[in-house]
């Protein structure tokens, strides 16, 4: 109840302009009738989705998808879900699409807001963030992504003692993939000529990365040189905001899972087996960088997910407990958007979309037994819906 | 004091008056009928008015796997009782649903492949219909059973039950799903299986044909069967 209003509230100060639509959409009586009887839209384009599209699914392009996801971003179920229904499609709801709808209208020129996607589990919430990832690309905003966090700290590759921050905790393996992730969904943007550093980066010695030079070689340095991968991920971030100060590029930081940064059990054991805490991983550094709200021509999209912590601390679903004070003190203020369960709508356009795949054959009966099962749960639907 | 004879007396009555099942270990008197959980059965009992009838006859608790669910089978919640090992009835049905969502997926990727609307109209889609199928397909209609005459054992085909045939269909099924390699999954062996044998072809479908011959080659011996 109480975030609902202060959502609402902090919803109310974005101006909501009306969207402009070709006359041919907005004379025609039969839209809303067309709209319930389909509950797919030919609207692929995540820049034209607005609440009309709601409970209705688009097929993300594959090449999009290629270029998004093709290094994670997306859950393992659903992808073998695509694979299987020979397309992938995602379902357009009201948490993503209020969430892009405020990205379309914020103030570039004031300081970054911050969103946190929250749910139990199984709500859709990884998919949300990943629809407004695709708004982000289609936007032309340069993507700082974050699978998810769950990899770094619980199921982290290797760690080494940092060289650049005493006390501190390098996770390069993993660094260096998120390099790679990040190359990957910002290649086009990377060639921009104006994505330069900004600064000298010295990382030894004999090597160093000068200033003015594309942000793409600093990116590649980390890629080849995986035992500065970490740094270049703090530099990187730095380097970003930066640009992004002085306009040069517009930024989306998404985070999935960005409760773990401040998780105190992580994974990862220092060599006296001590538990490090997150905040002495020095990829932490970089990404809280990046969700603090001192600088501009940004925002940042994160979810807060109990899965991202150990299980025996899955209590509560809200980010004032998932974040814990600290992590709640360093994002607040911030718009807090629910991802609830299906709403009956949804459901339904769902398991019509099910039929038409031929994943679920049509049986009198079928959609009440299973809205009582699943408890309008995506997730669990989709369990129930496999062995039907 | 007085309510123990009391109590003993009403005991004796009740053996005296009731006999009860042979099953000794069931908790319900034999006068306790087996309840109607179909849905369909039930609308059906109260149309034609036989549930009126019905409605204070004393009726024995429904079993947990017995649900008015659409998608209840009395055929699959056997075969995950013949599945199910020491008692752990939730890893055997999560095997079969398991077992299900691969057949499903294995069929989708047939029917997606196939360009011809006709032909794809074919592939059969219902995990349900394929495991009816495989199951009718394995089920043998004679068995070998050894007759000692004359100090030798001779192996003698006789015709087999209904039920000891869909027993030994869905007990070979169970052992193909089982011979694999240690790095797959039972699950997805299991559904290959089922569509073999449904197609009447595999390993399952391969023994009943087995049995079927030695039973030919053995007829010489079907009349040890009454002399």
């Amino acid at each position: 109840m109480l975030n609902s209003l202060v959502r609402r509230s902090l919803l109310r100060k974005v101006p909501v302009q009306p969207i402009i639509l070709p006359v041919a959409h907005l004379s025609l009586e039969t839209q809303p009738l067309e709209r319930l009887q389909s509950f797919r839209t030919s609207e692929n384009n995540p820049l034209n989705h607005s609440d009309d599209h709601i409970g209705q699914f688009y097929t993300i392009p594959s090449e999009h998808k290629k270029k998004l996801f093709l290094y994670g971003g997306l859950p393992r179920s659903y992808d073998t879900q695509t694979k299987t229904f020979n397309e992938s499609c995602l379902m357009i709801r009201k948490p993503s699409v209020d969430v892009i709808n405020c990205l379309r209208h914020v103030d570039y020129s004031k300081p970054a807001v911050r969103f946190i996607l929250y749910g139990k589990k199984g709500q859709g919430k990884s998919l949300s963030l990943a629809h407004i990832i695709h708004y982000g690309y289609s936007a032309g905003f340069l993507i700082v992504h974050v699978p998810w966090v769950g990899g770094w700290l619980r199921r982290c590759q290797e760690s080494s003692i940092s060289e650049f921050k005493p006390g501190c905790i390098d996770t390069n393996l993993d660094a260096a993939a998120w390099l790679v992730h990040f190359k990957h969904q910002n290649s086009h943007l990377l060639d921009n000529p104006d994505l330069r550093t900004t600064q000298d980066h010295v990382w030894s010695k004999r090597e160093s990365t000068p200033k003015d030079v594309p942000l793409g070689e600093l990116v590649d340095h980390g890629i080849n040189r995986i035992k500065f991968a970490s740094q270049c991920i703090v530099v990187l971030a730095e380097e970003i905001k930066q640009l992004s100060r002085e306009g040069k590029c517009k930024t989306l930081v998404v985070v999935d899972g960005f409760n773990g940064f401040f998780y105190p059990n992580t994974r990862i054991l220092t060599e006296k087996k001590e538990v490090v805490h997150p905040k002495n991983v020095t990829v932490t550094e970089a990404f809280l960088n990046l969700s603090r709200f001192d600088w501009k021509n940004g925002a940042a999209v994160v979810t807060v997910d109990e899965l991202a912590i150990a299980e025996k601390d899955h209590i509560s679903h809200f980010p004032r407990y998932l974040l814990g004070r600290d992590g709640f003190e360093h994002m607040d203020p911030f718009v807090p958007v629910a991802v609830p369960t299906y709403t009956k709508l949804e459901f339904t356009s769902c398991m019509d979309y099910y039929r038409e795949r031929r994943w679920v054959l049509p049986l009198d009966g079928q959609d009440e037994e299973l809205q009582f099962l699943s408890a309008m749960n995506p997730y669990r639907l989709m369990l129930l819906c496999n062995s039907v | 004091m007085f309510t123990r004879p009391l109590l003993l007396s009403s005991k004796l009555e009740l053996t005296r008056c009731f006999k009860f099942p042979q099953n000794g270990m069931s908790q319900y008197p034999s006068y306790y009928i087996k309840p109607i959980y179909s849905n369909d059965k039930q609308t059906d009992l109260i149309k034609s008015g036989e549930a009126q009838k019905l409605a204070h006859v004393p009726t024995r608790a429904a079993l947990n796997d017995q649900t008015s669910s659409i998608y209840h089978d009395d055929l699959i919640c056997l075969l995950v009782n013949y599945l199910m090992k020491d008692g752990n009835k939730l890893l055997a049905r999560d095997l079969v649903e398991k077992t299900m969502e691969k057949i499903k997926r294995v069929q989708l990727e047939k029917y997606h492949k196939l360009a011809n609307e006709e032909e794809k109209e074919k592939v059969v889609l219902n995990p349900r219909a394929i495991i009816h199928q495989a199951i009718t397909n394995v089920k043998p209609i004679l068995q070998l059973t050894p007759i000692k005459r004359g100090g030798v054992t001779y192996q003698v085909p006789v015709p087999i039950t209904d039920r000891r045939s869909q027993f030994l269909s869905m007990k070979w099924l169970i052992e193909a799903g089982n011979e694999k390699e240690r790095t797959v999954r039972f699950y997805d062996q299991f559904a290959y299986e089922l569509i073999d044998a449904a197609n009447n072809t595999g390993r399952a479908v391969k023994k009943k044909q087995d049995l079927h011959k030695q039973c030919e080659m053995n007829r010489a011996y079907a009349h040890y069967r009454w002399s």
